[in-house]
């Protein structure tokens, strides 16, 4: 049995929201259920390239605070918050295929289609947009290209391969809509689908967010904070 | 023959076309129900808008200014959407990679049926078939990236069958392919031609691939119809026009050159062994251990 993409997002959107409001003994062992659950899911080499660089950036926000004056104790805090939203969305796109993310924004949270549809075809660009780049690049390569000066001349010299990466992906961006006119892309792609039900997991899930969402509200009145 | 696609006094020009000039003028051609027609013509000759004009993209999705009507399976285009004719006229266009918009094999196949309303039994049931019939079978979970090049091309090809159109066009549909690949598309093609009558219009400058299979042909020239019959009328037409003679099948244009060098009249070949045979009963001989040919 495993959770719905619905209640997938749920719990991320449920995790930012925590950090605010749970203790910080709290957040912390989120984090380390996090990355145990994200290291369960996929322990690829990509996956502890994506927690190595959340880590480098955490440290480089405590490093900022530290600058302007935040006390040592409040930036840490402040980066493992940070740490904690960033790390949910990663487990979100380890645990859930992006295309099932797009159907329940769109059926469950009423996102526009289109929308919706631009996380899946991104996704499916990414490999060809390289491909491209790798290919552009050997190509100015040939007619002189050159990154072996100061970086300043190393960004001016790159035009030469961005401006025709961009021509060949506006080119491509053409046949990609008059396909999806064709193939008669619009609301009913999403609605078609075979809807995906909750189960009895999702719904004990839920559950919890919502216990974990009134925190501030049992913390008043139940254990007399 | 009934005529699936029916062309009458076309006349097309972009918007950005200069006034006073058209890509397509004066168009008048018929492809008959069950047909491999083959559409030639050199580059700019108006090929690829001749086909966007029978999917209905011009002008009714690109804009321009057109006269004239494009009747396909007996109804104008006019007033039709793009999609809704998608459902009876597959399209596949030439860059083949651009024009796959899901992420894995099954989801793109679904795609357009799910768009149209198919039931998911009956979704589930056409993408299974569709993908064994472009010998696919089984990869519905496959991400894109875990399929070749040639695979891609087929698993584009199962998505237009899925919605079972009437009529396939290709606009130069194996120009990235290696001839391996090209003549593998072809054959499969073929085969589809053959098992369900589908009626195939292929916009191809290679013919040589299409030599076996092909019953019909156009050749376009200058945005004008130069031909439009059956391959064997039409080819010594295109034969006798020196810019478009290089895109006749090899063959043809060796038994053409033939025929007007030396006044025979030879077979109509539509494959090497037949030329030899055909050549071997016309007492031409290969010489013994040379591979040259004598008499």
């Amino acid at each position: 049995m495993r959770l719905a993409a619905f209640t997938q997002i749920i719990v991320t959107l449920a995790v930012t929201a925590w950090v605010f409001i749970l203790p910080t003994e709290a957040v912390a062992t989120i984090l380390v259920l996090e990355l145990t659950l994200l290291l369960y899911i996929k322990h690829d080499q990509m996956t502890l390239a994506a927690i190595g660089g959340l880590a480098v950036f955490t440290g480089l926000m405590v490093l900022l605070q530290l600058l302007f004056g935040t006390p040592l104790i409040q930036s840490l805090i402040g980066g493992l918050r940070m740490l904690v939203m960033t790390m949910a969305f990663l487990c979100l796109l380890a645990a859930c295929r992006i295309q099932d993310i797009a159907k329940a924004l769109v059926e469950k949270f009423r996102l526009p289609c289109e929308y919706a549809f631009m996380l899946t075809t991104a996704l499916r660009f990414v490999p060809n947009f390289l491909l491209d780049s790798e290919i552009t690049l050997d190509a100015q390569s040939c007619r002189g290209y050159s990154n072996r000066q100061n970086f300043i001349k190393r960004f001016l010299a790159y035009l030469v391969v961005i401006r025709p990466l961009v021509m060949r992906a506006v080119a491509k961006s053409e046949t990609l809509a008059l396909s999806m006119e064709l193939k008669g892309f619009g609301n009913n792609t999403y609605k078609n689908m075979p809807p995906e039900k909750l189960n009895i997991l999702d719904y004990l899930v839920l559950l919890l967010v919502l216990a974990g969402c009134s925190f501030p509200f049992w913390e008043k009145y139940f254990l007399g904070a | 023959m009934t005529a699936q696609i029916a062309i009458e006094k076309f006349y097309f020009a972009y918007k950005a076309t200069p006034p006073g000039q058209v890509v397509l003028r004066d168009i008048n051609l018929k492809v008959d129900k069950g047909s491999f027609t083959c559409l030639i013509g050199p580059s700019g000759a108006g090929k690829t808008t001749l086909c966007r004009a029978i999917t209905g993209i011009v002008p009714f999705y690109m804009g321009g200014r057109y006269a004239g009507d494009v009747k396909v399976l007996g109804k104008s285009t006019k007033g039709q959407r793009v999609s809704d004719i998608a459902m009876h006229v597959g399209f596949i266009m030439e860059d083949y990679e651009s024009q796959l918009v899901s992420l894995t094999a099954g989801e793109e196949v679904a795609f357009s049926l799910l768009n149209h309303g198919f039931k998911p039994e009956e979704v589930e049931k056409r993408v299974s078939w569709a993908l064994e019939a472009v010998g696919l079978p089984g990869r519905e979970t496959y991400r894109l990236d875990e399929l070749s090049g040639g695979q891609r091309q087929r698993l584009l090809l199962a998505s237009t069958l899925a919605v079972e159109p009437e009529l396939i066009v290709l606009d130069e549909p194996v120009s990235a392919m290696d001839p391996d690949g090209a003549q593998s598309l072809y054959s499969l093609l073929a085969s589809i031609h053959r098992r369900l009558g589908t009626t195939i219009l292929a916009v191809e400058h290679r013919m040589d691939f299409l030599l076996p299979y092909v019953t019909d042909l156009i050749a376009l020239k200058e945005g004008e119809l130069l031909v439009a019959d059956s391959f064997d009328a039409a080819a010594p037409v295109v034969y006798q026009d020196a810019e478009l003679r290089p895109l006749l099948p090899t063959l043809w244009q060796m038994k053409l050159g033939l025929e007007e060098r030396l006044g025979l009249r030879l077979g109509n070949w539509r494959s090497e062994e037949e030329a030899v045979e055909d050549l071997k009963r016309r007492g031409v001989r290969a010489k013994e251990g040379t591979g040259h040919v004598g008499s």
